[in-house]
């Protein structure tokens, strides 16, 4: 892997932790470094097959005990993102820091204990045919940590901390309810002890009567375990309601991050201000609002030149279909934002 | 008859559907009773396995093979759907009365041309000719926003994105000028932006067309934005049906009340504040269901919710199926966590 920081990684450039006064305080417990991963497409033995970039220079910090919030479009990079930091793709280029040390993608291990994740769907991230208590024991096992019975405490002792009964250790993944099931695999995350937590849609394939049981349990487990979370969703209701900071990725690359207040309340990108008008809220009598987004949604093998959103964006300029704009802190506030004319 | 109920275009009365499992009978939707007007919009909303989708597979003549439906009156314009021979049937389906499926890839047949696939229905009801059928098919597609409509007849539905497909699917829906479309999930699957380009759409449409529509969602953002009149689902039954405003300015079912607590409010709940959260799960509906369904969820059950509640009037169009939906709301009770 090329550790090298290619130029473009001065665009998240200069954040303050990265003044000479670096406290540890501020070291962050994620880091990205220009992160990008690109697939190779088609191709054969002697013909060269198409480049896509499915992360293109990500480079994002969160602060140890808060949550980023991580939304975008199906198909903007989102999930191999969680990918790369969860050591199950090895990124084409860029540092992944935990704690401010480089973690390596050959160091799955190390990664996973720092790392954990909960997936999207509980009914498939679970194998049916495992027990519960085993399901949830298995990263104590593949690490070696503590004797059996060291391991089946302390899975009762983080079964209690999820709110699940201790009966159900020795019940089959197909005996719980969805909420149930969501719940064993945050157990699964956090029996590891792991400071970060990257949730990927957790809720999305929950009825809304349990999501609301779910995020309050997150919500608690982050206060008791000081865990740091990248919370990958689009539901943006649920986005504003978790996060501290929020990145808006659209088509491989953060188009704009800033605090919660800064993106919901005074949206600078064109592709956020879209998103957060097309989120409906349940208020009767207002319809569906215009987002005024055209219908070119892009191929991302082939991305359009410049800002890759100027296919759709209502106030798109000569410039912006020549010239990729900066993700950079104009106003100088600690929130970022790539468009010619934030 | 009174003069409303002449324009009801579709009445359901005492609706059931069993469907036999290898554990006894599922009791998938137990007795509901709803209409539909002409012209209108109505949002069937409730969560997974409430009996939404077997409500509207009911109504197309969907239902699978094995399926009991019994009901004391299902009428479509006058025409008894229960004794309907199911040759009568087909005539009706996808000329008067269309479907929108929440994936439309799957409902796409991806061996034949759009162009194949958004003309067979009218010239299967209508005896149109084909070149009769293309023209209407580019119209339509001109229509839902799709460009070079002309173009897109010959091509494949994987040639299309899933919102373009979507607004294939709502095109094909209208060919031949349906009174109802009943419309299962059409936005679950797609993005938020796409989500609001295709409700907006559908919205416009029929009421330029003047369509009746069945939307089923989970989803009470999107029931506010475009229903006309909102009914919710719980475990089979309809619990509480009122016209849009009313549903969300006096929610009279613990239900009801509870699904709109449950999301959070931009602007009202505080950010990282605990959610009201129903606690329990959904109760098995194999087998025989004595009393009110949710009372074992229910922030408020007495021992009088042990019998079957009544649909209680409310005013004006507004029922709800509880014991206590006339009495004022009682306090919120502390947040649950423990499912």
């Amino acid at each position: 892997m090329n550790a090298q920081p290619i130029t473009e990684v001065a665009e998240s450039r200069p954040l303050p932790s990265d003044s000479a006064s670096v406290s540890r305080a501020v070291t962050p417990a994620l880091e990205l470094c220009g992160l990008s991963k690109t697939f190779t497409l088609g191709g054969g033995l002697f013909k060269r097959g198409r480049t896509l970039g499915a992360v293109s220079n990500v480079s994002l910090r969160i602060p140890r005990g808060q949550v980023m919030g991580l939304v975008g479009e199906s198909g903007c990079g989102k999930s191999t993102l969680a990918k790369m930091l969860l050591g199950l793709t090895t990124p084409s280029d860029g540092d992944v820091l935990v704690d401010g040390r480089p973690v390596r993608g050959a160091d799955q291990k190390a990664l996973a204990r720092h790392i954990q994740p909960i997936f999207q769907d509980p009914y498939s991230s679970l194998n049916p045919r495992k027990r519960i208590a085993q399901i949830v024991g298995l990263p104590l096992r593949v690490h070696g940590i503590g004797t059996p019975r060291e391991q089946a405490a302390h899975v009762a002792e983080t079964l209690d901390v999820v709110g699940l009964p201790r009966r159900a250790a020795e019940q089959f993944p197909g005996q719980l309810s969805g909420g149930q099931r969501q719940r064993v695999a945050i157990a699964r995350a956090l029996v590891m002890r792991p400071d970060i937590v990257i949730c990927d849609e957790p809720t999305s394939a929950l009825d809304v009567s349990v999501q609301a049981q779910i995020l309050n349990l997150l919500l608690d487990l982050k206060a008791e375990f000081g865990l740091t979370y990248l919370f990958i969703s689009h539901d943006l209701a649920v986005v504003e309601h978790l996060v501290d900071r929020v990145a808006v990725m659209y088509l491989g690359r953060i188009v704009e991050e800033g605090t919660r207040e800064q993106i919901f309340g005074s949206p600078r990108h064109p592709y956020t201000r879209a998103l957060l008008d097309s989120a409906l809220t349940p208020e009767p009598g207002l319809g569906v609002p215009d987002i005024g987004l055209g219908d070119a949604t892009p191929d991302p093998s082939d991305p359009p030149a410049g800002c890759a959103f100027h296919p759709r964006c209502p106030k798109a300029q000569a410039t912006c279909r020549q010239q990729r704009p900066r993700l950079e802190d104009i106003r100088g506030d600690n929130a970022r934002v790539a468009c010619h004319l934030a | 008859m009174s003069r409303l109920e002449v324009n009801n275009l579709l009445e359901v009365n005492n609706l059931r559907v069993d469907l036999p499992v290898e554990a006894g009978t599922l009791h998938a939707v137990r007795g509901i009773d709803f209409h539909v007007e002409r012209g209108e919009m109505l949002c069937l909303v409730g969560e997974s396995g409430c009996g939404k989708s077997m409500t509207s597979l009911a109504l197309m003549g969907l239902l699978p093979r094995k399926a009991r439906l019994t009901a004391d009156r299902l009428r479509f314009d006058g025409i008894d759907l229960t004794t309907l021979p199911e040759r009568r049937r087909s005539d009706l389906r996808g000329a008067r009365m269309s479907m929108i499926f929440q994936e439309p890839m799957t409902a796409l047949n991806p061996a034949y041309t759009l162009g194949n696939q958004l003309c067979e229905g009218l010239i299967r009801h209508r005896g149109v000719s084909r070149q009769e059928a293309r023209e209407r098919a580019i119209y339509l597609l001109e229509r839902v926003g799709i460009s070079a409509a002309k173009d897109r007849l010959n091509q494949y539905p994987h040639q299309l994105s899933g919102g373009l497909r979507q607004r294939v699917m709502i095109a094909m829906a209208l060919m031949c000028e349906p009174d109802l479309i009943i419309a299962d999930e059409p936005t679950t699957a797609l993005d938020v932006t796409i989500q609001a380009q295709i409700l907006r759409l559908l919205r416009e449409l029929q009421q330029e067309f003047g369509t009746a529509v069945i939307f089923i969602t989970h989803d009470l953002g999107v029931v506010a934005r475009i229903a006309d009149r909102v009914a919710v689902m719980y475990a089979g039954e309809v619990i509480e049906s009122a016209p849009t405003p009313a549903l969300y300015a006096n929610p009279a079912h613990p239900y009801t009340r509870g699904l709109l607590s449950c999301i959070p409010a931009p602007g009202k709940t505080p950010p990282g504040s605990r959610l009201q959260a129903i606690p329990g799960v959904v109760p098995s509906l194999v087998g025989h269901v004595e009393g009110c369904a949710f009372r074992n969820r229910c922030p408020q059950a007495q021992p009088t919710c042990e019998r079957t509640p009544p649909l209680m009037s409310l005013s004006g169009d507004h029922r709800a199926r509880c014991h206590y939906a006339d009495r004022p709301v009682p306090a919120p009770r502390p947040p649950e966590t423990i499912s």
